[in-house]
């Protein structure tokens, strides 16, 4: 009985921990946020009355469709470099035995107990016109001259994609490990090949991991303003640039604030798309298939 | 160990936490600053002469440093080093406290000229710590340094895609205000129109941005030209001389840091002593020596050596002085004009 009670006890503390500190740290921020958006630009107290939606226009200005533009190519590359070294790394790692795998695993998260900052650091060395890669190639004589890499598009994805890739890993490997290899045998017993394999049989059944991973890159792709910094030489490249910008520089908190819920409402919109599109999976060829 | 036990030590541990925050609020300063802006070891020597514990934190822009400030409602920080004129905007804004002129004896030592600016009359709210100036970088290895010669260089379609600049919306503006031969401190709208469509005409020109370390760019290789703070090409010769630091012919960027102390600072006392310590001869040599930035400090000029009194690219000639231009305050308008602008320039890359 008292163990029963400890138990219901405990529940209730850590029921109430997390609804608190969700409620603290993630519910009021945003909140505030939504709220200043609302408000006019004042220089003297950051925002005031009265309430306005200039700041939503402001968003849609023309100056940032430039940058709304560039942010989306610049994760959607991202996303896709990402999901083509992610997605064999996940399906040699659910194949392997349990102990390569844990290794390989852990080898994978190790970087992450590093700071993301000093790993940014990192890569500048190593793309820099004395750095590793140029080095090499000039040494090789692959190139005559050293190639100008750092403060480049290339530099900020190819910062963006080692930063973000586990999140990717990660999603897929949980789709594979639940990948039925029954189905598989039985799509080979029935002739099917390896391409029709796997289009039809992993493919489809992966799919939720797939579009989750993309989801989990392409989001905090966007907002990675020090990626962009560093390695794209303070440039406003990305929407998380504007937002900081606003915010520390220009200080207009308002028009900043506009920003992040708009990044915001973009984030549920796709969170959205994921929603039907796994759906969709567990409609046609997945688990719950009726035909199945 | 009971429950009640755990109590009395939870009150005890309590207790102690208290009395160590009191104790630190009146040992303790802390300091905002630009990055490497102080000597190594000076802090520690502050400590062990005083026993006033040091907190350093660092800032690369005033704006930042501003928004922190403002923020906080003046509190958080004992020591700032803003620049000249962020000065008037925040002693005018209330954000900074009267400094005690009593308890900072080693003023004497700062020269005349850099005191009673037009940003702080009889230096109530603040007193200068460095001075320098913001030029034109060049690594002489890659680029002839007699072919550049003012800002108007920079323009060249050639540099497509190399440039450095420094993070600084004013000093970028400044940069071709002066090309157009118009004060930096204009508020005329036309004025700074003008500038910005000069300015885009060079954005094709710029590799990066850089406020933190812009000398780092240059020593890396993968930068030869640009904008750059006299101090931190100092820094960067000592490990490669041929980077080098031209006063451009159209004026080159002046600027003043000095001591301020935010209005509702908890430790006045010990940033007061703080301020004085800095301001004694033999720490402002070796702030000279260590940042590469030229001192406010009379009688440390006097003990510096001949080589580093007679460097040009420290202590500037009286001509290229009075050709250069010190930045002011513009007001809110001009300012919000600048900032907007500096964001399409940027978003427009």
């Amino acid at each position: 009985m008292n163990a029963l009670l400890a138990h219901i006890n405990f529940r209730k503390l850590v029921i109430t921990l997390t609804i608190s500190w969700l409620g603290i740290f993630v519910l009021m921020p945003h909140l505030m946020v939504v709220g200043t958006s609302f408000l006019t630009h004042d220089s003297d107290h950051f925002a005031s009355l009265p309430l306005t939606l200039e700041n939503y226009r402001q968003v849609l200005d023309a100056t940032y469709a430039g940058v709304f533009w560039n942010s989306l190519v610049l994760s959607g590359i991202t996303t896709v470099i990402a999901l083509l070294i992610g997605y064999p790394f996940a399906y040699l790692l659910s194949r392997m035995g349990r102990v390569s795998r844990t290794v390989l695993l852990f080898m994978m998260v190790i970087p992450f107990w590093t700071n993301s900052l000093i790993r940014i650091y990192a890569i500048k060395m190593l793309l820099g016109k004395k750095g590793l890669f140029n080095t090499v190639l000039v040494s090789t004589g692959i190139v005559d001259k050293p190639l100008q890499l750092l403060y480049t598009d290339f530099a900020v994805i190819f910062g963006l994609v080692y930063i973000l890739l586990p999140f990717m890993v990660l999603p897929l490997m949980a789709s594979f490990d639940k990948l039925d290899q029954s189905l598989i045998e039985a799509g080979r017993d029935l002739g099917a090949n390896a391409f029709h394999r796997f289009s039809q049989i992993i493919l489809p059944l992966t799919m939720p991991g797939i579009v989750a991973g993309c989801l989990i890159v392409f989001l905090p792709a966007m907002g990675m303003f020090y990626v962009a910094d560093l390695l794209g030489g303070a440039k406003s490249l990305l929407l998380g640039n504007i937002i900081k910008n606003q915010f520390l520089v220009a200080r207009d908190w308002p028009f900043g604030s506009a920003f992040s819920v708009f990044l915001i409402v973009l984030m549920g919109a796709l969170l959205w798309v994921y929603y039907k599109a796994n759906q969709y999976v567990q409609k046609k060829g997945g688990m719950d298939d009726q035909n199945l | 160990m009971t429950l009640n036990s755990l109590f009395r030590n939870a009150t005890a541990a309590a207790a102690l936490l208290v009395a160590a925050a009191t104790q630190a609020a009146n040992d303790k300063v802390v300091i905002y600053n630009w990055s490497e802006y102080v000597p190594e070891g000076v802090l520690e020597e502050f400590t062990e002469e005083t026993g006033i514990e040091v907190e350093y934190n660092t800032y690369e822009s005033n704006e930042v440093m501003y928004s922190k400030i403002k923020i906080q409602n003046a509190k958080g920080y004992d020591v700032i080093v803003p620049s000249s004129y962020y000065i008037s905007k925040m002693a005018r804004e209330g954000l900074l406290a009267k400094l005690d002129h009593s308890k900072l004896p080693n003023m004497d030592h700062l020269y005349g000229t850099l005191l009673d600016k037009p940003y702080d009359p009889g230096n109530q709210y603040s007193l200068p710590y460095t001075w320098g100036s913001t030029g034109i970088g060049i690594n002489t290895d890659d680029i002839d340094k007699n072919s550049i010669t003012g800002w108007k260089d920079l323009w060249d379609s050639k540099w497509e895609n190399s440039l450095l600049l420094t993070d600084d919306v004013r000093e970028v503006f400044q940069m071709a205000l002066a090309v157009q031969g118009h004060s930096a401190n204009t508020r005329d709208p036309q004025e700074i129109k003008q500038a910005f469509e000069l300015l885009k005409k060079l954005m094709p020109n710029v590799l990066t941005f850089n406020s933190d370390a812009p000398r780092e760019p240059y020593m890396a290789g993968d930068v030869s030209l640009g904008m750059i703070w006299n101090g931190e090409v100092i820094m960067a010769q000592e490990e490669m001389p041929e980077i080098q630091y031209i006063y451009p012919k159209e004026g080159v960027i002046l600027w003043v840091d000095s001591f301020a102390i935010p209005a509702n600072a908890e430790n006045k006392d010990a940033a007061h002593k703080f301020i004085n310590f800095m301001m004694r001869p033999d720490i402002a040599v070796r702030t000279v020596e260590y940042t590469g930035y030229a001192t406010a400090n009379k009688t440390a000029i006097r003990q510096l050596d001949p080589e580093t009194r007679g460097n040009p690219t420290i202590f500037p000639t009286w001509e290229v002085i009075n050709r250069g231009e010190f930045q002011e305050d513009v007001g809110d308008e001009a300012t919000a004009l600048f900032n907007q602008y500096w964001e399409e320039l940027k978003a427009g890359m």
